[in-house]
């Protein structure tokens, strides 16, 4: 059973009781609800009494059951006819469409114009207050909610393969809807079931509440309420009977259809939450173990860096270093881990990732190197867009819709430097026009929606490199162009290289075809391990494990859009083969290959693979 | 008490009147301005000066209005309009009126007086004591302040009518509706249905009165609302202090409680159509009904069994014989039921209202009794100037109905079971009485008590066997109010609704 | 731009139409004599004088077409009739009672936002923690409690305990601005009790979801703050489904503060209408159900245009 299903064990228990209780009020031994005894009028909780005596002297538990019965009679009764006819509307219009939808649904949703408590005091004015008169208003203000829901959940179902099969074997259509349809869109139907519920007790208490509704002697927990109020210097319990019994149930079904939701739609649910928004204690970051950096330390030197999502390893020991004005490339499929690491180096990983072992130093600009690995947020956010920075893969989507340009680039300036208005704008237009963008004082009050796809990502460069960071991130920052523009983001990189020589570049990236144009070094990734890594030209003229020859074979002459003609799939972290990972895919693959993981080998100072048989392979 | 301590530990526990300070303490705004905040019951359903509408309405028309005569504070007749009046030994009413202006500043004249008078007369007035004043077949003006009234028989009981809160004077040609008059407030502003505001009338012809400049009469429809506005000072004075209320109210050092013994609950029947066209099961009504239980449940034993007409027993005009004719006796009951032919009871509908909890209540007493002897009562229970609407129109078979008598003289029960007047909702629809309408004109022709006691207990026997209204239940009537309001009085007895008159002398000590 | 609006202006003008000849068919095309229905009362059956008088009162006895056509044209010209109470003008007391009911509602999402926006990010950034399951109960409670009975507690708190705030009543802003307030502040807070319910659930859901985007990924990685990135850019963003919900909620709540009025004595437009519908004034009625449809079907094409342009991603044309 799942979490949102026990869930559903409480408050479906509740309403079973509830329910239970107002069916058996005519069996239970109750009390007459009529029956005055004006000389024990508030009286208190006693054994025959267990809820004290109303200010006639009538039991309260009897009218509070029986109250409840009035309440959940009229609530069940509009839910159910209102389900009943607005499933019917919405079957039909959602199947047949065309005209059928028009008289059905569409006609049924002109009730939405009219807000819900006025339609049922307007049916209350033409055939005046009472239990019946409440049940067709409340039918009449929920069908079009039913009806809307069966037809979008209609909708979906008919296109599906089995009933388009079922009409071309010529079933009837109303066999088809009854049959094949309707247990299709049940589970939203009980989701709005439960709401409905809910919803008509409020309404049908109000109206009895204003004396609108149930007639007295007919006992309703709205008119108890209203007598209580009379009577609260004298008897304020009474007062509390009929508030709780009618908040605890609203509140039940209420709840019921939360969990019915949850339980029914998972997807609906978001989860998490965001970790770094909340304080919380971690290890202080460790003091580096390296002495201070040499001349010829690198800015970042990764060691045996490993992300896992709960106890599966995502990325396995990954090692790789990148030296000031370098620029590594790192290459793989989907899945190889190469996004992620990217991510943990400015701790940006999803909550349900975490850095599970390894050293990432980082060489800051003043003071010991870092090691990124054990940074907590507040650290991180000390380092990011100044020393580390990143320039995501959409642009689109990474950019904040509803700021203009100019005040996204002009926040991420103002992180690390304190600059006015007229300076800040002569900044903000200075970063724009750096990275290429035409126009930039007009284009810095444009919203990222307003610009094109190219222009996007230069802005998203222009945040990036605001601040002059030591060490940039590229995440396929041309992946979602199309070839021109990719060329000329890539001009621009090119040039950013030239203008600040100290910065290195992580630039992740599956195309081939760029990694030889911008990088220096190239780091080869396959499922979350590090498979080869060399400098480009050797690299490319030389591959050393089968997959990056595999991938170079892949890539036609001119370079190409994705990867292909590698047989098979990246494995999934759930069943990663317990040798080297690429051997079921791998051409040379011998038995050696699929008994242990191979180790680290080193073809040459510069070069690394990791491939049990690249001596004879490559 | 134990509000109090809630109240403590709430303070303590919470510090949510800290957090609420910035609102300052509660300062009475009336005393700033010299504003008395009246808190009605209902929107008077009309502001017509002649026809009964219920207290509210009452209560609006004596701060604008003032007829010939009124109540002081104790009941008795004083003048107003008219200075002094006499009668001569032809039974003929002569008021000399005193220096009084309209409050558009024109003199009050005999003239104003005799229109009145005229247009109350008329059959299709539907003014509450047009019955009465239809005996007045002469009205002479010899000059400007002099009224002579000439009736057809000798009329012992005419200065009551004058004083009656339904019978202001209006200036000549006014709109019966129109809150114009000579009284010692004038109309500032109207909200309708929320509320009424009177300032001081400089020109009013008592020295010195009114003692407040304003007073804004602001409707309170739950009655729950009225006595928490009146805790939490926002009014000054309340009507109907609810009777669940009336304790916690008089204990409260900070407010008054002024009730009387005076107005009366009883039944009115739709006798236009059966079952209760006939007596017979109007008194089986009466008999089926424990009244104990109505002022237990109704009215908190602020309350007294009412099983006779509505005479009080401290009158001249009891008659002790017939003090519990109705009394409660289901088997009586059964078997008047019998007799009338509905041995297996029928269905009826109650009319009453859910604006007074009092009304309810004692409705749902009624319909609890009733369904012992097989009288099944479906209930209605819209607000009040509805009840009154359908009361009038006749939509109902039976009627829960709360009043005063017009007066403290049995005569003011005319209004009440005088079934020869026009339709009303204070009345039995379609009822005639004709040896009850002729007692009573009889009984306004003599002047000699004794005389006028045998009367009446000719009309109570006649009464008490065709039961034209079926009385339940003598209530306390209660005004509530700010501890330093001083001048108000709930005037005893039958004319507790005329407290209004007082307005005038109230003031905010 | 323009043509949006001008076309979403027009569906909600074909909608007031439906709604009004909507509300005109209902009495009339029910069985039975309309003036009969509204004059009866149980199994009592109507005084036929007064059935007469009310069928001449209100055109009866004319064909429907000819009465809806008149029906129609004095809707257009801004004429709603008569009370059959009292011969009010019903447009008069609405355009009187209106502006009471929407400064109840006004202050109330005010409140309800400024509660509920930074109570439903809380519960968002605590997501699954025990503070979530607080609010989040906290929200359900009061969702579940019925106005009426908020409303008679806080009255006995506030009025009749601590004696800081008038029990119910109004008071003129003119006469009386501070008094006004006062007054005001109880019913709206009774309802904003129950939109704060309804703003707190959907700023969670919103913020959660708005944590997932990219963009706010984005600004983690330039450097700034928790703060700025919630202000700047998981609030802002997270606000535009909550502004939505709560243009949707307060259309709704024009016709439903009708207990809240009640209990507080706030002299609104639902007060009116529960007045004209315990009196069963049909015309009141119906004027009041036609001026509130029509206020609720326009607030929604507000709340869409506005959220088009709070939102400049929607396109405007194509929707």
């Amino acid at each position: 059973m799942s979490r949102a299903t026990r869930r559903l064990i409480l408050p479906g228990a509740i309403a079973a009781v509830i329910v239970a209780l107002v069916l058996l009020a005519p069996v239970l031994p109750l009390d007459d609800v009529r029956g005055m005894d004006i000389p024990h009028r508030f009286a208190p909780p006693s054994a025959a009494h267990w809820l004290g005596q109303d200010e006639f002297g009538r039991d309260v538990l009897a009218r509070l059951i029986w109250g409840g019965r009035a309440s959940l009679f009229i609530a069940f009764g509009s839910a159910l006819a209102a389900a009943v006819i607005g499933t019917t509307l919405g079957l039909l219009g959602g199947y047949f469409r065309g005209v059928v939808e028009l008289l059905t649904v569409r006609a049924a949703e002109i009730i939405l114009c009219l807000p819900p408590l006025l339609l049922a005091l307007l049916v209350v004015t033409i055939l005046g207050a009472g239990t019946w008169p409440l049940i067709l208003a409340l039918t009449i203000l929920y069908t079009p909610n039913y009806a809307r829901v069966v037809y979008a959940a209609t909708q979906q179902v008919r296109g599906l393969d089995f009933v388009t099969a079922q009409r071309a074997m010529g079933t009837h259509p109303l066999v088809i809807l009854i049959r094949t349809i309707l247990p299709n869109v049940l589970p939203p139907l009980l989701v709005q079931a439960s709401l409905v519920v809910a919803s008509a007790m409020v309404i049908e208490s109000g109206l009895s509440f204003l004396g609108l509704g149930v007639v007295p002697p007919t006992p309703s927990w709205g008119l108890m309420i209203r007598a209580a109020r009379g009577a609260m210097e004298v008897a304020p319990l009474l007062l509390v009977w009929p508030s709780l019994a009618l908040a605890g149930t609203i509140l039940t079904f209420n709840l019921l259809c939360d969990r019915l939701q949850s339980a029914l739609d998972p997807r609906s649910v978001t989860a998490g939450g965001a970790l770094w928004l909340r304080p919380r204690a971690r290890s202080a970051s460790k003091p580096a173990t390296r002495p201070a950096a040499s001349e010829e330390a690198p800015l970042l030197e990764i060691e045996g860096l490993s992300i896992a999502v709960n106890d599966l390893e995502l990325v396995r020991r990954v090692t790789l270093s990148v030296r000031p004005g370098e620029t590594m490339a790192l290459v793989g499929e989907s899945g190889s881990g190469k996004t992620l690491t990217g991510l943990a180096l400015t701790g940006l990983l999803p909550d349900t990732l975490r850095v599970t072992g390894g050293t990432a130093l980082y060489t800051p600009r003043e003071g010991a190197p870092i090691d990124l690995a054990q940074l907590d947020e507040e650290a991180f956010r000390a380092l990011r867009g100044t020393e580390i920075s990143m320039v995501f893969q959409d642009a689109a989507a990474a950019l904040n819709p509803v700021l203009r340009i100019g005040d996204q680039v002009a926040e991420a300036i103002r992180v690390h430097h304190a600059l006015d208005g007229a300076a800040m704008q002569a900044r903000v237009v200075e970063l724009l026009r750096h990275v290429g963008i035409p126009d930039p004082e007009r284009r810095a009050r444009a919203y990222p929606h307003e610009l094109s796809g190219g222009q996007r990502q230069r802005a998203m460069i222009a945040v990036a490199i605001a601040n002059n960071p030591r060490l940039l991130i590229a995440d396929e920052p041309t992946t979602a162009l199309d070839p021109t523009i990719q060329a000329q983001i890539l001009q621009l990189f090119a040039q950013l290289k030239r203008d600040t020589p100290g910065m290195g570049m992580i630039f992740v990236t599956h195309d081939l075809a760029v990694v030889a144009e911008i990088a220096d070094r190239v780091t080869v990734m396959y499922a979350g391990e590090v498979v080869e890594e060399g400098p480009v030209t050797e690299v490319f003229a030389r591959p050393r494990h089968p997959y990056t020859a595999a991938l170079i074979a892949s890539v036609p002459e001119g370079g190409a859009e994705r990867l292909v003609a590698i047989p098979g799939a990246v494995p999934s972290p759930h069943k990663m083969p317990s040798g080297c990972r690429f051997a079921p895919r791998c051409t040379h693959a011998k038995p050696v290959c699929t008994q242990s993981a191979p180790r680290r080998s080193h073809p040459s100072d510069t070069r690394l693979t990791r491939c049990f048989r690249w001596e004879e392979v490559t | 008490m134990t509000t109090r301590l809630n109240r403590r530990g709430f303070l303590a526990t919470t510090g949510a009147a800290g957090a609420l300070s910035f609102l300052g303490p509660k300062v009475l705004r009336a005393q700033e301005d010299g504003t008395l905040r009246f808190g009605l019951s209902t929107y008077p359903p009309s502001f017509d000066a002649w026809a009964s509408n219920g207290t509210a309405a009452g209560t609006i028309k004596v701060m604008c209005h003032r007829g010939l005569l009124s109540y002081d504070a104790e009941g008795a007749l004083r003048g107003e309009l008219a200075e002094t009046w006499d009668v001569d030994d032809d039974g003929v009413w002569t008021f000399n009126l005193r220096e009084a202006k309209w409050h558009d500043g024109s003199p009050v004249t005999a003239e104003d007086v005799a229109w009145t008078i005229t247009e109350v007369q008329k059959p299709d007035s539907a003014a509450y004591l047009q019955n009465q004043l239809a005996t007045i077949t002469s009205v002479e003006t010899p000059d400007d302040k002099t009224v002579v009234l000439i009736t057809s028989e000798p009329q012992a009981v005419l200065p009551e009518w004058f004083a009656n809160y339904n019978m202001p004077i209006l200036k000549k040609g006014s709109a019966r509706d129109d809150l114009m008059g000579a009284g010692p407030f004038k109309v500032e502003a109207i909200d309708r249905g929320v509320s009424i505001t009177v300032t001081a009338n400089p020109d009013y012809y008592k020295e010195g009165l009114p003692k407040v400049e304003r007073i804004e009469a602001i409707v309170y429809a739950d009655e729950n609302l009225r006595i928490a506005a009146l805790e939490a000072g926002d009014v000054d004075i309340v009507e109907y202090v609810p009777w669940q209320a009336m304790a916690q109210v008089g204990d409260n050092p900070a407010l008054k409680l002024d009730t009387t013994f005076g107005p009366f609950m009883y039944l009115t029947f739709n006798a236009s159509k059966p079952p209760f066209d006939n007596p017979l099961v109007r008194r089986a009504v009466g008999h089926a009904i424990k009244r104990e239980d109505i002022a237990a449940a109704a009215f908190y034993e602020r309350g007294a069994p009412l099983e006779h007409l509505p005479i009080p027993d401290a009158s001249a005009f009891f008659n002790p014989e017939f003090a519990n004719e109705w009394n409660y006796d289901p088997e009586k009951a059964k078997a008047l039921l019998a007799e009338a032919g509905y041995a297996d009871g029928f269905d009826c509908t109650m009319l009453s209202t859910a604006q007074y909890g009092m009304h309810q209540s004692t409705a749902e007493v009624c319909q609890a009794y009733l369904s012992m002897i097989g009288i099944n009562v479906t209930l209605d229970l819209p607000e009040w100037s509805t009840r009154v609407k359908k009361g009038n129109e006749g939509t109902y078979d039976l009627a829960v109905m709360g009043t005063a008598a017009a007066n403290n003289d049995p005569d003011g029960l005319a209004t009440v079971i005088d079934g020869s007047l026009a339709s009303a909702y204070s009345r039995s629809y379609g009822l005639e009485t004709p040896e009850i309408s002729e007692l009573f004109a009889k009984g306004r022709t003599i002047f000699d008590t004794e005389e006028r006691k045998a009367v009446y207990k000719e009309l109570e026997k006649v009464a008490i066997e065709t039961a034209p209204i079926m009385g339940l239940c003598w209530r306390e009537q209660g005004y509530g109010m700010a501890a330093n309001v001083e001048g108000f009085a709930n005037i005893p007895g039958q004319l507790t609704f005329h407290s209004g008159i007082t307005l005038e002398d109230a003031m905010l000590g | 731009m323009l043509r949006y609006i001008a076309l979403r202006s027009l569906v909600a003008l074909f909608l007031v139409w439906v709604v009004v000849t909507v509300v005109f068919l209902l009495l009339h095309l029910i069985p039975g004599d309309p003036a009969e229905l509204l004059l009866s009362t149980g199994n009592i059956a109507a005084d036929p004088a007064a059935v007469a008088a009310l069928r001449e009162k209100m055109g009866l006895n004319e064909p429907l077409w000819q009465q809806y056509i008149s029906h129609m044209a004095g809707v257009l010209s801004g004429d709603l009739g008569a009370s059959f109470r009292d011969g009010a003008s019903v447009i008069e007391q609405i355009a009187l009672r209106l502006p009471r009911t929407l400064e109840v509602i006004l202050a109330a999402a005010l409140i309800a936002t400024g509660i509920g926006v930074p109570l439903g990010t809380f519960a968002a950034i605590r997501a699954d923690g025990k503070a979530d399951a607080a609010i989040s109960f906290f929200a359900s409670a009061a969702l579940s409690t019925p106005v009426f009975v908020v409303g008679s507690v806080v009255i006995l708190i506030f009025a009749q305990q601590l004696k800081i705030l008038p029990a119910g009543g109004f008071v003129d802003f003119s006469e009386d601005p501070v008094e006004h307030l006062k007054l005001l502040l109880l019913p709206a807070g009774t309802v904003a009790l129950a939109l704060l319910a309804v703003i707190i659930r959907m700023s969670r859901a919103s913020v959660l979801e708005v944590l997932q985007r990219d963009y706010v990924r984005t600004a983690r990685a330039k450097g700034l703050s928790r703060g700025p990135i919630l202000r700047r850019h998981v609030v802002r963003n997270a606000l535009i489904p909550v502004l939505t919900v709560l243009g949707l909620e307060m259309g709704t709540l024009i016709g439903g503060t009708v207990l809240v009025e009640f209990v507080f004595n706030w002299p609104g437009l639902s007060g009116y209408l529960v007045s004209a519908v315990d009196a069963r004034d049909y015309p009141e009625v119906v004027g009041i159900v036609m001026t509130i449809s029509v206020l609720f079907v326009f607030l929604n094409l507000v709340v869409d245009v506005v959220n088009a342009l709070f939102d400049p991603r929607i396109s405007l044309v194509t929707s």
